[in-house]
């Protein structure tokens, strides 16, 4: 598996864990909770545009492995 | 009027008029309340059982039942305003124990032997004197014992264990119908239980109990007990997701031969190794 694949692989984890904590930030009640998921939701999405950007920067060496 | 006749429609009546009382009353468990409630109690039983059966004249019985109904319902309003008058009724609190030591005046005074004040404090679970810091005697004859700070049953607090706030879990499905009140007060409502049974392949009908915790996971009890239940796991997959993603930046790191790239990714890293110390008791307990 090429470097690229991989970090395909573990942004769309990545995402995927976004999107429950996500949910879960929505569906708690107690705003100390809600906070610390808060929190969580802004540094996987933090995490998840550095790991774009370097994605665009290995498309870019090698564009034959480009897309999605 | 047959006497039979009589006697039924006067059972049916007294019957429905003690239901009434008893609403009236309140809630306090026959087991606590103190000991002259328990003479009123009896006495209305035995009033209405000898009204039902028409040994009594119906007047006088009527009368007297009213009277030992109303008189501590009556007194029961002004203790709850008046602090002398509930001191009067019930009584007040008697310390047994105080800083460990047996309160041995108090005991007398209460008639109580060593022995009776041992008794009750194992009907506690309390076998130990030693043990008790604090006893008390409440004035429905029951006594509660505060253990020393170091025979406490140990709490998160002491172990400095951070746990998060919860509340309690709520039951949203009761004999195979959805209650729709629990279930908004969880800020939750038909569609989303809907959803959560669909994910679990069972449908309403089917559950005995369902209970919503704080945190969203649903926990059912089947009709059909052959059938096994998973528990939920969505929390500790949670958990495990983000630890690999973790692990995946650093073998990132260690591939890449660019500085400035390698930096980038122990960083991230780093925050992620952050949010799972920070996340660890919301998702794994």
């Amino acid at each position: 598996m090429t470097v690229g694949s991989k970090l395909k692989q573990t942004l769309a984890s990545l995402r995927g864990a976004e999107s429950v904590l996500r949910t879960y930030a929505n569906q708690t009640q107690k705003k100390e909770n809600k906070k610390v998921y808060q929190e969580a939701v802004q540094v996987s999405e933090e995490i998840i545009y550095s790991l774009e950007e370097r994605l665009k920067q290995l498309e870019f060496q090698e564009p034959q492995y480009k897309g999605f | 009027m047959p006497q039979w006749l009589i006697v039924l429609i006067q059972s049916l009546i007294v019957f429905s008029g003690i239901l009434l009382f008893m609403r009236l009353m309140g809630k306090k468990s026959i087991i606590h309340v103190p000991p002259f409630f328990v003479v009123v109690y009896i006495a209305i039983g035995v009033i209405a059982a000898l009204l039902s059966v028409n040994i009594i004249n119906v007047v006088h019985g009527i009368i007297a039942l009213s009277v030992w109904i109303l008189i501590p319902i009556a007194a029961s309003f002004t203790a709850m305003r008046n602090k002398w008058f509930h001191d009067l009724l019930i009584g007040k609190e008697t310390v047994f124990i105080k800083e460990g030591k047996i309160m041995e005046e108090n005991l007398l005074k209460e008639r109580y032997t060593p022995e009776e004040l041992l008794g009750q404090l194992r009907a506690k679970k309390v076998f130990d004197l030693a043990n008790v810091e604090f006893a008390v005697l409440e004035p429905n004859g029951e006594v509660n014992a505060m253990l020393k700070a170091d025979k406490s049953p140990v709490t998160p607090h002491y172990l400095g264990e951070k746990v998060p706030p919860q509340s309690e879990a709520r039951t949203v499905i009761l004999d195979g119908k959805i209650m729709d009140e629990p279930l908004a007060t969880l800020g939750l409502n038909r569609q989303w239980l809907e959803t959560e049974l669909d994910k679990l392949g069972i449908s309403p009908e089917n559950i005995f109990v369902g209970q919503v915790n704080s945190f969203g996971e649903m926990y059912v009890d089947l009709f059909d007990d052959a059938i096994q239940m998973t528990k939920p796991k969505v929390r500790e997959l949670l958990y495990a997701t983000l630890e690999k993603v973790k692990a995946d930046l650093y073998t990132f790191a260690l591939d890449t031969a660019d500085e400035k790239v390698k930096a980038i990714y122990y960083r991230d890293a780093e925050k992620l190794e952050q949010l799972l110390i920070k996340l660890r008791p919301y998702l794994l307990h």
